[in-house]
């Protein structure tokens, strides 16, 4: 048992330290494949390094410096689906910075489950027929391509992945405004005709549970970032602010809440470090690991950004004051990759049936 | 970074699991099993198994005659305790007035008391609260006076658990009424059998009769039973607080807990969504806790003293073993008065011993934030 940094792990911390107090100016890839960052997880002759603890470590920092480059999206998730369906040769180039994908697997009406698929791919000729409509696809505007999943025809109607050029006809993406600033948009799929060659997988719905758990691992660091910010900042605020002639951090209210935010954030770094050497392991356990953590710390996000904003007062409403872009981006946390009713009934159920395990990796 | 204890830390744990499964007396087990209050005689009967194997007492060093275990090894050995249904032996005795024996002292004292707390001959209660100094601690107005060689005591200490056991108790004393409160303040060892020391039971509201008041009137106790200086008793109590909040989580029992509510679920054939969904979440909350002590865990092995994050522990660990005698209660539907309800009411204690969860934020605020 040990919870310290090896000296790599240091260095990661290190140069994104810098790198998120001096964020380059433009698009921030060329800087990510030169930091080795677009590497980490894949495979070692690909020139990859490191795995889920690494990542946590680059994304509590991202958390911390409120990246909005969707590193998790066409990093994390899109290598973890290429990795486990084995697609070396698309890898290479992600890794490279010569690819960037997108992932559109969530629908209108599947209320977060990636399983409830009703775009469909029917089989025409030596390729594909894709049709449906996909939401909120993290970092489509700035991805060469889209990872789809899709119900086949054939297979017995078992969920398909497939690698879809963003160019193609017939794909539209339309970008929404997000309240966090990252880039999100809605995917329209009509009859877009894609090859063999970007048919990734037939078993596809194991693949994707799979790397959606080591995105979220992901995602828990970053907020776990974010809500060390806020407790930070909440409780220097504590200590200078002044009324009725002392500091307001001198009031027992006030102190028993700040408390309160530590103690929630004690408890949601310990379940990112769980998700993180959970996934890292590939071991048994994973959904419960992964959905607790996600839960916990939706949980403590809440909790942390709601009081941080209300110890604050009326400057924590201001658009110029840093507290409220940190819990606008603790709000969308909460509910993407699948938000807390959806990671209860799956906590739950996971007690009951044996998770499915991808035929790779 | 690393969750996996190592292969040596498995084998320990193998060992006092098939120890625990073989010598815990089966009418001991099967009481803590039924959540039923213990008699002396099965706390006794369990202290003397484990005394005899040299287990008796994890948080002793080895020169005191314990088993010279890391933090990590006594981690593991509580963790096997609670998975066995074995009962937690009292701490008064061994985990409180011992270790201020052993660091606040002197020979004559150690070589008399630690032997006996050890090997469960000599049976302590703790006499801090009185009925004006509960959270306020400082304010206690139990009086020792000098006469001659001895001290006389008069007072009243109250919410003392297994008093009418007890063969000696601890005592917060004000042995100088001129000194600022803290500093007023001496720790004194008083044979119960001393006379003008009387013992009366207060029932709780699960019926319980754990609890007792004691009473000092003109009670002679000798000055060789003060431990170190006198006006130092507060130093010394704050000491033993600290130690008392490590292991107050419960994180193994409350797993223990977790797993009988859902096996007497699944025997009724109850499978309620909404129960089901708050035993997650406690669940979760359960998980993130055992998390955070392994952390603070690490942190000791590796050198560190038990600080104010053991509060965190306490007010999280006693907030999820309420919520899991709530849980019970209201999973047992009809049958909540027989089922469930003594230990829901008897675990409101939870929050309220060993510093309330209140003054635990406060600790949180003042020690770690700086506030």
């Amino acid at each position: 048992m040990d919870f310290t940094l090896s000296a790599e792990q240091l260095m990661i911390k290190d140069s994104v330290t810098r790198f998120t107090a001096e964020p380059p100016k433009g698009d921030p890839w060329p800087t990510f494949a030169e930091l080795g960052w677009l590497a980490l997880g894949a495979p070692e002759d690909l020139g990859g390094f490191g795995g889920p603890l690494e990542t946590m470590i680059l994304m509590e920092a991202f958390g911390k410096g409120l990246v909005t480059a969707p590193y998790v999206a066409q990093v994390v998730l899109a290598g973890s689906i290429l990795r486990l369906a084995e697609r070396t040769d698309l890898l290479e180039a992600l890794v490279d910075g010569n690819a960037r994908f997108a992932v559109a697997y969530e629908e209108p009406h599947a209320r977060h489950d990636p399983a409830r698929v009703a775009t469909i791919a029917m089989c025409q000729g030596d390729g594909y027929v894709l049709g449906g409509s996909k939401v909120r696809v993290l970092g489509a505007s700035s991805a060469a391509s889209l990872i789809v999943s899709a119900r086949l025809d054939t297979h017995d109607g078992e969920i398909g992945l497939f690698s879809v050029p963003a160019s193609a006809p017939g794909v539209e993406i339309h970008e929404l405004a997000s309240e966090d600033g990252h880039d999100v948009a809605a995917v329209g799929l009509d009859n877009v005709r894609v090859t063999a060659i970007d048919y990734l997988t037939a078993n596809g719905l194991p693949i994707l549970e799979h790397a959606l758990d080591i995105a979220t691992a992901a995602l828990c660091a970053e907020a776990v970032g974010i809500m060390s910010v806020l407790h930070d900042v909440t409780l220097d605020y504590l200590k200078h602010r002044t009324q009725f002639g002392v500091a307001i951090g001198s009031f027992q209210a006030l102190q028993h809440r700040m408390a309160e935010m530590f103690t929630e954030l004690e408890l949601a770094r310990s379940m990112s470090y769980v998700a993180a050497m959970t996934v890292a392991d590939g071991g048994e356990g994973r959904t419960r690991a992964i959905s607790g953590a996600k839960i916990q710390i939706a949980r403590s996000g809440r909790f942390i950004g709601q009081n941080a904003i209300q110890l604050h007062g009326a400057i924590g409403m201001t658009e110029e004051y840093k507290i409220g872009h940190y819990f606008k981006r603790m709000t969308t946390l909460e509910r993407l990759l699948g938000d807390s009713d959806f990671h209860l009934a799956r906590f739950v159920a996971s007690e009951r049936t044996p998770q499915r395990t991808p035929v790779t990796a | 970074m690393d969750l996996a204890f190592t292969p040596e830390e498995r084998a320990f744990r193998d060992d006092a699991r098939r120890f625990i499964a073989e010598h815990l007396p089966g009418d001991v087990r099967a009481k803590v099993q039924a959540n039923e209050s213990l008699e002396k005689d099965d706390f006794a009967r369990w202290h003397a198994v484990l005394y005899k194997h040299g287990w008796a007492a994890p948080n002793w060093p080895s020169q005191f005659g314990g088993p010279g275990w890391n933090a990590v090894q006594r981690h593991i050995f509580s963790e096997e305790l609670a998975y066995g249904w074995a009962p937690r032996l009292p701490p008064f005795g061994l985990v409180m007035v011992a270790p201020i024996i052993m660091e606040f002292g002197n020979d004559a004292q150690r070589a008399r008391y630690l032997p006996k707390i050890l090997s469960g001959e000599e049976w302590w209660c703790q006499g801090y609260s009185e009925t004006g100094a509960g959270s306020d601690l400082a304010a206690l107005d139990t009086r020792a006076e000098r006469d001659g060689d001895h001290y006389v005591v008069n007072g009243t200490k109250t919410w003392i658990t297994f008093a009418h056991y007890a063969d000696w108790i601890f005592v917060l004393v004000r042995t100088n009424q001129q000194a600022k409160k803290q500093e007023g303040i001496s720790f004194i060892l008083v044979d119960m059998k001393t006379p003008g020391v009387t013992v009366r039971p207060i029932v709780t509201i699960d019926g319980g009769k754990e609890i007792n008041e004691v009473i000092f009137e003109n009670a002679r106790v000798p000055i060789e039973n003060r431990v170190g200086d006198e006006g130092a008793g507060w130093t010394y109590a704050k000491f033993l607080l600290e130690h008392e909040r490590t292991g107050t989580a419960g994180v193994a029992r409350c797993r223990q807990q977790l797993v009988q509510l859902k096996e007497r679920l699944a025997s009724d054939g109850i499978d309620d969504e909404r129960i089901l969904d708050r035993m997650a979440l406690v669940e979760i909350e359960l998980d993130a806790l055992a998390y955070t002590e392994l952390r603070t865990l690490a942190a000791e092995s590796a050198g560190a003293r038990p600080g104010p994050e053991s509060s965190i522990l306490k007010i999280k660990g006693t907030q999820i073993q309420q919520a899991l005698t709530e849980l019970a209660l209201d999973a047992a539907g009809p049958y909540a008065d027989q089922l469930a309800a003594n230990a829901y009411f008897n675990y409101r204690k939870t929050s309220i011993y060993a510093g309330s969860n209140e003054i635990q934020k406060t600790i949180i605020a003042k020690r770690i934030l700086k506030l």
